[in-house]
């Protein structure tokens, strides 16, 4: 039960003539596409069989300081890609996104770990580098939800937050709506997907498991780890990041930025 | 009660300078053409914005030494379109009073209701969702809301520019008797020059060299 089928280097080089196919269809439509897609299949796998023989060695060598490291870089890379995907917002410091993802991540995936999963040892590259990568993967996605919803809220109720304001209330309590929305935004594709799992998607670990050959019941249990955990790193991962943010919405004084009180150009 | 000298350049480029001194129960016109600032004063008086330089006291106390929360319950900005939360007219009204600054304070229902008869606002709109009020309307709701957090000083711009004739009348009968009662002042913006309110004073914003 337990063997992977290998794939020979044969056996890969016939998936490129799936491309072919995506290609002949790109190109037959002219759907201007056909640059990107080689340069996106080049780039699956140079990065990929690099990541190949990067993960080897990691998991060979077993060393802590390693795993945080490269748990690290992740983040770090993650915390880029999530600021960049926020039209709304204007210069925003990875440095912040970072530190929300690197709180959130590094909770939950020691939780998983060492108490869940339990490796031996308990930061077995192994088991934990896949966790971070499913970790950050959602929570990149839904802290730029957050912060963008956080943004486009702010200005679109700009008059209602300046009018709390006129009657006393602090930033806090006048940006109180945004808040709730910007973390809905965040929170909601995560809770919706506990909802459709299983039955409308197979999730990618999963699937991927079970053609490596594990039992599919030990394969779903790791799932449902995996899920749960994903729901708390994105729920901690928007509360801190619009914890650190809503105070830039506002000047020194507590008042409502300029920016926020004009259109978007 | 309440003086201020400022500078502050509304479009980026012209310095105005404005500087008065308001005494209790006194009304404060502020007057200039159209475009030069008279908004963004009354902004900067409520801390929504910032001036160039200058001085605020209220109470002969400098502003910079009270936070801005307490500030701008006591020096009430009112918007010329006001802002009107979700959910009925009551909610509008008892709304500030989940503040912290305003918790001390009770939200007086029946208060409002009668200042709401004063202002010729029907009591059928108590329960009416505030977002489909008309223009008018919501100008009057925002004065009976303004008027229960108790500010000590009121900035009103163009507060009457929705408002019909006996709408207009109601608006500065009550705002009359709010200024006639001790500790309050007020500054108003407006175009039209029927103000229909006692003790006035003009102010006149003038551009520096």
């Amino acid at each position: 039960m337990n063997q992977t089928l290998p794939i020979s280097n044969i056996q890969l080089a016939f998936s490129v003539f799936l491309v072919l196919i995506t290609g002949m269809i790109a190109s037959f439509l002219r759907l201007g596409l056909l640059k990107s897609l080689v340069w996106g299949t080049i780039r699956t796998f140079v990065q990929l069989t690099l990541v190949g023989y990067a993960l080897t060695y990691i998991f060979q060598w077993n060393n802590l300081w390693l795993v945080i490291g490269v748990t690290m870089f992740m983040s770090w890379v993650a915390a880029r890609t999530a600021v960049k995907r926020t039209p709304n917002v204007p210069k925003y410091p990875a440095l912040l996104a970072f530190l929300a993802l690197l709180a959130s991540t590094y909770l939950v995936g020691s939780i998983v770990s060492i108490l869940i999963i339990a490796p031996i040892p308990w930061y077995a590259p192994r088991i934990v580098i896949p966790i971070f990568g499913m970790l950050l993967g959602n929570s990149m996605t839904g802290i730029a939800l957050s912060l963008d919803r956080l943004y486009s809220e702010a200005r679109a109720r700009a008059p209602e937050i300046e009018a709390l304001l006129t009657f006393g209330a602090t930033p806090w309590e006048a940006i109180q709506d945004s808040l709730r929305e910007a973390l809905r935004a965040g929170m909601t594709p995560t809770i919706n997907s506990l909802m459709v799992v299983g039955i409308v998607s197979l999730p990618g670990m999963m699937t991927g498991q079970i053609l490596g050959g594990a039992d599919p019941r030990l394969a779903v249990r790791y799932q449902i780890v995996v899920m749960l955990m994903i729901t708390a790193a994105v729920a901690i991962g928007c509360l801190l990041l619009v914890g650190f943010s809503y105070k830039k919405l506002f000047t020194e004084d507590g008042a409502l930025k300029p920016f926020l009180l004009q259109s978007r150009n | 009660m309440f003086q201020f000298n400022l500078t502050y350049a509304p479009g980026g480029k012209e310095v105005i300078q404005a500087a008065a001194d308001v005494v209790e129960g006194e009304v404060l016109v502020v007057s200039a053409p159209s475009g030069t600032g008279k908004t963004t004063l009354l902004r900067i008086l409520a801390r929504l914005q910032p001036a160039l330089s200058g001085q605020v006291f209220l109470y002969g106390e400098d502003w910079l030494g009270i936070p801005a929360s307490h500030w701008r319950a006591l020096v009430h900005y009112l918007a010329q379109k006001p802002a009107l939360f979700e959910g009925s007219v009551a909610d509008n009204l008892a709304k500030p009073f989940a503040i912290r600054v305003l918790s001390e304070k009770p939200f007086l229902a029946n208060k409002a209701k009668a200042l709401m008869a004063e202002l010729r606002l029907p009591s059928h709109l108590w329960e009416q969702d505030a977002r489909t009020l008309s223009g008018g309307e919501a100008a009057r709701l925002a004065l009976v809301r303004a008027l229960l957090i108790e500010p000590a000083l009121m900035l009103l711009d163009e507060p009457t520019a929705a408002l019909d004739e006996r709408s207009r009348q109601a608006f500065y009968a009550v705002l009359q008797s709010w200024i006639r009662q001790p500790g309050h002042a007020a500054l108003l913006v407006s175009h039209a020059e029927d103000y229909q309110l006692n003790n006035l004073k003009i102010l006149n914003l003038r551009s520096l060299p």
